[in-house]
């Protein structure tokens, strides 16, 4: 919990210290507080105040209008959740704005490839990188590429995913991680834990092994569609699927889910135990961003996060991501999403060791 | 029948010299050790299909020297290389042609090096004799396929086709 | 269900959606470089505010008349448009050379609506059994499979098989290039992240058919100024007679039967599915010798299969959710943005769109036969533009495809590499077709061969029935292969003796 527990500290007194002003200089923000849900927290942003923190990263987020097409460059492919997302922001940002706003994707290698491509990309403003959080600090962990979030400016984060989740048959003897550990320990290197090598999964596999003590047979089975192909088929016992995926075959009564590895269960599945309630550093969250080249117009940057956190507001963005995510709108300002990516890389980077 | 010896024994040298390179660079590619590596490592499968290679490589080399020795007892005289540019001039003119134009496209755009491409490798394909009549048609086939593909594939499709300079 | 499904479909609107993207499908196909999964990639954010029933039905149309537009150029340029047409052009070119075009072509149309109608057929009634095989397919059997395939390039090759198998191993080892599976390292990348991805299957399919093409007619330019391809059009009907038809029917099932099956394993794909049937059916005929020279039975075998994959592949991501190949994760993504997740619980829960897709499968493949009768006049012309003007506008299209691919203008280069080898590869009389099936399966036998690795400790594959009877089959398959290619070479060089000796004599 150390994580969150920072960011949502951090976020509270920022918030009391009051974010946005009309022209006041810092980029509107919304931001989840210890006390309240994300949720509330986005009305909280309305609440203008005087005072202001200012940080020389901070632009105006009034001093910048766009008055041409806005490219977008997705990290994923069509039809995955990091796409949905980003075409979803770029939709509103549309009618927010009042231009063009364009998605591409530039996929491949869990989106370094779009990464290296437009991290130096034009500065002008116009050109932004959507990806999620778990690519941009895993990848680096991994040592896919030699770069993290500081080769960006980062813009907001925008969303958080429906989670992954430990999944095994329904019949399986265990309901939950700690009993999982504890039948891996008794029988060494013979519960099968199917993994994806690199990924974010990859990340929770070892933790899984070196900070909670298990002894699986790991095993690669690729991308999340193999995976529930290798449990379902009976190949591997256990493996992490993300919760939309696992969904119907948990409601079926064919699999269940022992844990979720977000930090903190969706707004919408309020029961889900977390992984991070056992091994208290198993925390992968998966949060949608919005990045822009290093050394775009800081006004521009403003510019973008105001209008997202606006967006983040409406009915239409609630319904879409509580339909999608399973969870509540959850934007945050520059300066948060900045933090907060801080974080999680460093949390990532403490896992460096075991993630050769 | 042993007259085309020599389809088998540049290739063989080729495949032979190829595949031995490759080996040699399997080794720079780092293995990946930990939690949840393969007992065959990533140099395993590139090792396999490199030395299938070398050893098809030498097979077919085998085989074209075979085949040589074959053709020349049985009286044949070996060809001389026969002029390469003579024989196909267009078709290295048609790779330079292409290879100009890809490595023009990040820099002028879509629009200007398509029309300019287009154009050239339509009068390529024509015998000299013919330019005269078929450079016009040449070049508004140019235009009017390089304006018209950026427009539906660019504004309408949204594939990032290159802009260039002056923003086509 | 049934009916709300039928109602959604036979609305004027989502009809008309399906026609469009029938048309549009087709067009992608046809045109080489750009292929029915960009068509689907390029117009999923269109169907996203489309509603589920309508959204779908677009995709299933762009599908289906992607897969099916491919023969055109195949048959026509020799240029397959795309990945899953690459076996019509064996036969489907040899046809139009002997100016039989137009029979071609609608042998192509009708058996590719007849292996669309099977595959639908049986995902309709068998989904459920077929899933359980589908789930039975793990790394060992996956691994067997991959070898399998890839000694089907010995009967592909003809009769000089050490060249075949360059051309196949050529093909896995350029698919070594980029991250390894598995462990994600890079290989071969010499630094370049644009490497990073490996190189793209139409990429290359671009280099070796298209490219090649253009140097092909490039070296003739000054032999023979014959610019038209003599296309004598006359067909009555359908250019083929009943009993043509009617001795094919065994052929088409069998082809029908294995494109499903390839469809239904996720990860192999038309591509396979057209070579592998085209192989089969060659086999196993009686007129073995007549392959290749522009037999009817060979347009027959690889269209009806790899319009069968359609269906095949669209059992594993409704039943399961799990996408077979790069336009099902498409499809798979289209369906999940209006909230409608393939698996165990889309029949209760949205059986509706699940009716949806079989009517507008359905209506799809109706659309496609009518369209590609209807346009067969129109794609015949194609051979009276003079091929110093179609050939460079083909390369330019192609570039398109190659930067749409991936959104990448890196792969343009690759694919200027690619006609260079390709045109090398044609000068050392190296096949190409091999390097494809080498390309696609080269990576899938390395994955699980590595997986299987991993397994040995726990799972040894003498627990793999499907396993030990895939390797039986490939071993006597490649005996088989082999020896029918020494007779080949023993016919060859005999005619070539002949033709000598002939030429001595005059």
């Amino acid at each position: 919990m150390k994580k969150k527990m920072l960011a949502m500290a951090l976020a509270g007194t920022m918030a009391a210290l009051a974010l946005t002003g009309c022209g006041s200089g810092k980029g509107s923000a919304a931001a989840s507080s210890a006390a309240e849900t994300t949720a509330a927290a986005t009305t909280e942003a309305a609440n203008s105040s005087t005072e202001t923190e200012q940080t020389a990263s901070a632009g105006d987020a009034s001093a910048w209008k766009p008055t041409k097409t806005i490219n977008i460059y997705c990290t994923h492919s069509a039809g995955g959740d990091t796409d949905y997302m980003a075409r979803l922001l770029a939709k509103n940002l549309e009618t927010e704005l009042g231009v063009t706003v364009v998605v591409s994707n530039v996929a491949g290698s869990n989106g370094a490839t779009c990464m290296q491509q437009y991290k130096d990309g034009p500065k002008d403003g116009y050109t932004f990188i959507a990806s999620n959080t778990a690519a941009l600090n895993g990848n680096e962990v991994t040592g896919m590429v030699d770069f993290g979030y500081d080769a960006f400016e980062p813009v907001a984060v925008y969303g958080i995913q429906s989670g992954e989740n430990l999944v095994v048959p329904a019949n399986a003897p265990y309901d939950d991680l700690q009993s999982l550990l504890d039948a891996t320990k008794k029988n060494p290197g013979q519960i099968k834990l199917g993994i994806s090598t690199g990924g974010g999964v990859y990340i929770e596999s070892a933790v899984l092994q070196n900070l909670g003590g298990a002894q699986f047979n790991v095993i690669d089975e690729g991308d999340a569609a193999t995976r529930l192909t290798a449990l379902l088929g009976g190949a591997i016992d256990v493996t992490s699927l993300p919760y939309s995926t696992a969904a119907d075959y948990i409601k079926d009564g064919q699999l269940k889910s022992l844990c979720t590895l977000l930090s903190k269960a969706p707004t919408l599945l309020p029961d889900q135990k977390t992984a991070s309630e056992t091994i208290p550093e198993l925390k992968i969250d998966t949060e949608y961003v919005l990045l822009a080249p290093k050394g775009t117009d800081a006004n521009a940057v403003a510019a973008v996060n105001a209008a997202i956190v606006n967006i983040s507001k409406t009915d239409e963005w609630k319904e879409a991501v509580n339909s999608y995510c399973y969870q509540d709108p959850y934007v945050l300002n520059v300066d948060d999403t900045i933090q907060n990516l801080k974080e999680q890389r460093d949390l990532f980077m403490s896992f460096k060791d075991f993630l050769k | 029948m042993g007259k085309n010896y020599k389809s088998d024994i540049v290739p063989g040298i080729v495949l032979m010299v190829f595949s031995i390179c490759y080996l040699a660079l399997i080794p720079t590619v780092s293995e990946f050790v930990g939690l949840g590596s393969t007992p065959l490592t990533n140099h395993f499968v590139p090792e396999l299909w490199g030395g299938v290679l070398l050893f098809l490589g030498i097979w077919i080399f085998v085989r074209g020297l075979r085949k040589r020795k074959r053709f020349l007892a049985e009286g044949g005289i070996p060809e001389k290389g026969a002029g390469f540019w003579s024989s196909e001039k267009e078709v290295v003119e048609s790779f330079v042609a292409l290879t100009i134009y890809v490595a023009l496209m990040t820099p002028v755009g879509f629009v200007i090096s398509t029309i300019l491409y287009i154009t050239a490798q339509i009068l390529i394909l024509t015998k000299v004799e013919l330019w005269k009549k078929t450079w016009l048609p040449a070049l508004i086939t140019g235009v009017v396929f390089g304006v018209a593909l950026d427009y539906i594939f660019k504004v309408f499709l949204n594939v990032l086709l290159p802009t260039g300079i002056l923003g086509w | 269900m049934i009916l709300q499904g039928l109602v959604a479909v036979f609305q004027p609107l989502t009809i008309l959606l399906i026609a469009v993207g029938t048309f549009v499908g087709i067009i992608f196909g046809a045109i080489p470089g750009l292929t029915a999964t960009m068509a689907i990639v390029m117009f999923l954010p269109v169907t996203y505010s489309m509603t589920a029933s309508q959204g779908i039905s677009t995709l299933m149309a762009l599908y289906i008349g992607g897969i099916s537009g491919g023969l055109i150029s195949a048959i026509l340029l020799n240029i397959p448009g795309t990945p899953s047409s690459v076996a019509t052009c064996f036969d489907g070119k040899p046809m139009a050379d002997k100016g039989e075009a137009g029979k071609a072509l609608s042998t192509g149309v009708v058996f590719s609506f007849i292996g669309t109608a099977i595959g639908i057929a049986l995902l309709i009634i068998l989904a459920p059994v077929l899933c359980d095989v589908a789930l039975k397919f793990q790394a060992y059997e996956y691994c067997a499979l991959a070898i399998f395939s890839l000694s089907m390039v010995i009967a592909l090759t003809g009769h000089d098989t050490p060249k075949g198998l360059v051309s196949a191993v050529l093909g896995a080892l350029l698919a070594t290039v980029g991250l390894a599976p598995i462990d994600s390292r890079p290989r071969f990348t010499f630094g370049l992240y644009q490497l990073n991805n490996g190189f793209a299957l139409v990429v290359l399919l671009i280099g070796l058919f298209a490219i090649s093409e253009v140097m092909a007619y490039a070296e003739n330019v000054r032999q023979d100024q014959n610019f038209t391809v003599k296309e004598d059009f006359k067909m009555k009907g359908l250019g083929f007679t009943a009993k043509e038809f009617v001795s094919n029917i065994p052929n088409a099932i069998r082809s029908a039967l294995i494109g499903v099956g390839i469809g239904i394993l996720p990860g192999i794909g038309g591509g396979v599915s057209c070579m592998i049937s085209y192989t089969v059916s060659k086999n196993l005929s009686k007129q073995r010798e007549l392959y290749g020279t522009g037999i009817m039975d060979g347009v027959v075998a690889s269209e009806t299969a790899n319009n069968a994959t359609i269906g095949g592949a669209m059992i594993p991501l409704l039943s399961l959710g799990i996408p077979g190949d790069a336009a099902t994760a498409m499809l798979l993504g289209g369906l999940q943005v209006h909230n409608v997740s393939p698996g165990p619980l889309i029949y209760q829960n949205n059986g509706q769109v699940v009716y949806a897709i079989f009517f507008a499968m359905m209506v799809a493949a109706v659309f496609m036969l009518l369209f590609m009768m209807l346009g067969m006049k129109i794609f015949v012309s194609v051979l009276k533009i003079p091929k110093n003007f179609l050939l460079p506008v083909v390369v330019v299209l192609c570039g398109i495809g190659a930067i749409g691919n991936a959104n990448m203008a890196f792969d343009t280069y690759v694919m200027v590499g690619f006609g260079l080898m390709a045109y090398l590869m044609k000068k050392a009389k190296i096949p190409s077709v091999p390097m494809i099936l080498g390309f696609i399966l080269g990576p899938m036998f390395e994955e699980n061969l590595r997986r299987c690795s991993q397994l040995t400790s726990s799972d040894p594959f003498y627990n793999h029935p499907i396993f030990m009877v895939l390797i039986a089959v490939t071993v006597v398959v490649s005996v088989f292969s082999v020896r029918a290619n020494q007779k080949e070479a023993k016919i060859a060089a005999g005619q070539e003796k002949k033709a000598l000796e002939n030429a001595e004599n005059q």
